[in-house]
């Protein structure tokens, strides 16, 4: 688990890629790659290829024949012995074009058929002492794909795109009227705008995060936006201080004050997600991008939400968990077309989880609270914590396995 | 572990006696409860026979044709027990879990990674965590157990029901908890090094989330055996008394106890598991004098021996009174009260961890037993413990606070896996 967002290096290429005064990176093209159908036509005979695993040198992976014409083709998977291999790939170029998952010795044996023209193939057994054969399909080459899974997965991260820049552009909103709130010294008001104006960067800032200002060192919070927009208290750098939402926070319902120093953090405040608001209008994203996005937003769930440490103030960490899952489910929604073309059974499984996930939360709504949910003060978090950390982790481990499809798919 | 640590316990051949682990382990400074080992190390090392040595490059089948490992098993030093709660409603989903835990826990078992630790692709996930690379098989054992929900009409399973499996009933002295009893699967892991318990049931738990089939309940790390298999020198209970010596140790009680030859074919060599957490007032138990002590247990607390006798397997006399009339065993201590002699025959097999959660919220040591016992009916354990949570003088130093009950299958064959024919 990412703890500290001062410390999320891993996201250090994307931060690159972001970063304000960097040139943008495009979206790298896929390599053209052969025609994939996910079902043979009916009443066309396809020709048969059987895959065997078995314990054999720590495990193999064998064929019954590594050479078909091209046209429709069955593969039938039967894991007999090994018991480290779990997964078959068929690949070209690193792009899947058809697998199996969760092999086990004793189940069933399983199939997938895909159409394919002339060329060389591999067949991909992550662990097998024989990790990645050959595989010739004799014949005419397929034409090259025109649309494909590619095509989906891009108009999905142009979708995505869009929504990012929309959740931004309300945030700018909600801010402005939590800062003449401020401005007015209301604190009342500002103390119901707060919750309202949380949940748009909770959506979003997995995909937001990283970006640093011109002429600052990368290490130096003060030129990270991230930092200071959403710090909390738990992970302040002495040297930057405390910016943003949280601070606020402090001053709105642990001083109980509006006082000089408030209004000066909320016109900062003001300012940078205007500065964020700019920068957005020019990110692109690739697909593995959504998949990390989501995957991170969920981390933020377990690290800082169900711990009760993002409003510890407040307590309105439940406005942000439900903000973090939709930010969540919506880079999953614009990946969701793609990947329904490459694991139907992931892609269920994950909308299952999410959905249950989202039926829990329900559970927790209270619409007379501004923001909508109950506080989660230390004794709901000691009762409800484990309840819905569990319900995130049966969909972290599913979410988590999205990238490495997406960033393979033809 | 440091290199030097686990590069001398992997080297071929090299048995190591208790003592000499306990000081490799001491040097590498990294290996948990070292304290104990410190201050038990010299006296047990010369109390313990050649038999108890470790050599943490044994590894121990999990495929046969027989029961599973894990049982019958010579006790490993250490366990790590978690269970389960069922996520899923589809049939295929539990089948696709135990398969691909068969699979996992053959492999871990031969001490190799479940899967890749470090993918080819930097966008995958690892489906290996990595933290047992490079440790022996440490003697691991993982033993399966399913739980009463496993048998419903969700999955189609309920003709498959073990005949006797059900919920325990509610015993004299039950404390229960219910955060840390109950489940619908369990994963008892023992190896003679921690961390390669752990990484097991870890590992597991991950594929159980991967296939959407179960989440995690409860756990317990236990961390010393508080019971003896055969040809092992009794160990101690955190109360420091010899724990197990009059266990199951023979195949003709393995036979009439422990495995079920009867039933379905599927289930023969399965048996059930049972499991308690019990919970010790460690403070109040360390200022009770000795002698209240021995008369609590039945026996003397260094020699083991019964309050009749004068060595460890010397047969108690219950009978036997002293010159005022009376009983020298009392008629309510711990193995009076426990032994088959008073119950009807009945014997069970005890497989229990010494465990510890650290300091409760009253300020006491939060330590005790993790009871798992293995018998071919649940009402045995039943009697036993109903005649002991009644009348026990134990009870003031102890607690049951979690309780589950689980059927554990026999072991599958190689190409198959754990209860396959349940489905088939």
């Amino acid at each position: 688990m990412l703890q500290s967002k001062a410390s999320r290096r891993y996201y250090g290429q994307m931060g690159a890629k972001l970063a304000v005064a960097a040139a943008l990176a495009q979206v790298p093209l896929r390599a053209g790659a052969m025609q994939a159908d996910a079902t043979a036509e009916s009443g066309t005979t396809a020709a048969q290829v059987a895959i065997t695993l078995t314990s054999d040198n720590g495990g193999t992976c064998s064929l019954d024949t590594n050479s078909v014409p091209a046209g429709p083709i069955t593969f039938t998977v039967t894991n007999v012995s090994a018991t480290s291999l779990t997964e078959v790939e068929l690949i070209s170029n690193n792009r899947i074009l058809g697998e199996k998952e969760n092999l086990a010795p004793g189940l069933p044996a399983v199939s997938f058929t895909l159409t394919l023209g002339g060329g060389t193939y591999q067949i991909y057994c992550p662990g097998a002492s024989d990790e990645m054969q050959d595989f010739v399909v004799t014949g005419e080459a397929a034409p090259k794909a025109e649309g494909g899974v590619t095509a989906v997965l891009e108009e999905g991260t142009v979708g995505y795109k869009n929504y990012v820049v929309g959740v931004i552009d309300a945030m700018v909103t909600a801010v402005s009227t939590l800062n003449d709130n401020i401005v007015a010294g209301d604190l009342e008001a500002a103390k119901i705008q707060y919750p309202l104006a949380r949940p748009f960067y909770e959506r979003a800032e997995s995909s937001v995060e990283g970006f640093v200002m011109e002429g600052f060192d990368a290490t130096d919070n003060l030129g990270n936006l991230d930092y200071l927009i959403d710090m909390r208290e738990s992970n302040l750098d002495p040297d930057a201080g405390w910016h943003g939402f949280h601070a606020i926070e402090r001053d709105l319902f642990e001083g109980g004050e509006i006082t000089d120093d408030t209004k000066a953090l909320s016109a900062e405040l003001l300012v940078n997600v205007q500065l964020l608001q700019t920068v957005v209008a020019d990110i692109e994203f690739a697909p593995e991008d959504l998949a990390n996005g989501a995957a991170a937003l969920l981390e933020e769930v377990q690290a800082n939400k169900i711990t009760g440490e993002e409003e510890a103030y407040s307590h309105y960490d439940l406005i942000d968990f439900a903000a973090n899952v939709e930010g969540a489910q919506q880079a999953f929604a614009f990946l969701e077309p793609g990947m329904e073309m490459i694991d139907q059974a992931l892609t269920d499984q994950v909308n299952t989880e999410f959905e249950n996930v989202l039926a829990l939360l329900k559970t927790y709504r209270d619409d007379s609270i501004p923001g909508g949910y109950i506080l989660y003060t230390p004794e709901v978090r000691d009762s409800e914590g484990p309840t819905l950390s569990k319900a995130v982790q049966l969909l972290q481990e599913p979410l988590a396995r999205i990238a490495e499809k997406v960033a393979t798919a033809v | 572990m440091s290199k030097n640590g686990s590069g001398s316990q992997n080297a071929p051949g090299r048995e190591m006696s208790r003592r000499g682990l306990l000081l490799g382990a001491a040097s590498a400074g990294s290996m948990a409860f070292d304290w104990r080992a410190a201050a038990a190390a010299p006296a047990v090392a010369n109390l313990e026979g050649e038999e108890d040595a470790i050599d943490l490059t044994q590894s121990i089948p999990f495929y046969g044709t027989g029961e599973q490992a894990g049982i019958s098993t010579p006790m490993q030093r250490h366990c790590v027990y978690m269970t389960f709660d069922l996520t899923t409603t589809l049939r295929s989903n539990l089948q696709v879990l135990l398969a691909r835990w068969s699979a996992a826990i053959a492999q871990l078992t031969v001490g190799e990674a479940i899967g890749q630790i470090e993918p080819t692709r930097e966008t995958a996930v690892g489906s290996d965590t990595g933290e047992a690379l490079d440790l022996a098989p440490a003697s691991l054992t993982v033993t399966v157990g399913l739980g009463p929900n496993v048998f419903s009409d969700t999955f189609g399973l309920a003709e498959q029901c073990p005949p006797l499996l059900r919920e325990l009933v509610s015993l004299p002295s039950d404390r229960m908890v219910a955060d840390i009893s109950g489940g619908d699967l369990s994963i008892q892991a023992c190896a003679d090094d921690p961390q390669v318990a752990y990484h097991a049931v870890r590992n597991l738990a991950r594929i159980a989330k991967i296939t959407g089939a179960a989440i995690t309940r409860w756990t317990v790390l236990g961390f010393g055996r508080a019971s003896a298999g055969k040809g092992q020198v009794t160990p101690r209970n955190l109360m420091g008394y010899k724990d197990g010596t009059r266990n199951i140790t023979e195949p003709e009680d393995f036979d009439q106890f422990v495995w079920l030859n009867s039933g379905p074919e599927w289930q023969h060599k399965g048996t059930y598991q049972v499991v308690r957490k019990i919970q010790m007032n460690i403070e109040n138990w360390d200022v009770d004098p000795v002698s209240d002590q021995n008369r609590i247990f039945g026996r003397h607390k260094v020699s083991g021996a019964p309050l009749t006798g004068a060595e460890e397997f010397d047969t108690p006399e219950f009978d036997q009174t002293d010159e005022s009339g009376q009983a020298v065993i009392d008629p309510a201590s711990h193995i009076r009260l426990a032994s088959f002699e008073h119950n009807e025959g009945v014997k069970i097999l005890r497989r229990g961890y010494n465990y510890t959660d650290g300091i409760n919220q009253y300020g006491f040591l939060d330590a005790g037993l993790l009871f798992i016992s293995y018998q071919n009916d649940p009402a045995n354990f039943e009697m036993l413990q109903r005649k002991l949570g009644a009348s026990d003088l134990l009870n003031e130093y102890i607690a049951h606070i979690g309780s589950a009950i689980f059927f554990v299958p026999p072991a599958p064959q190689e190409g198959g896996y754990l209860a396959q024919a349940m489905f088939e």
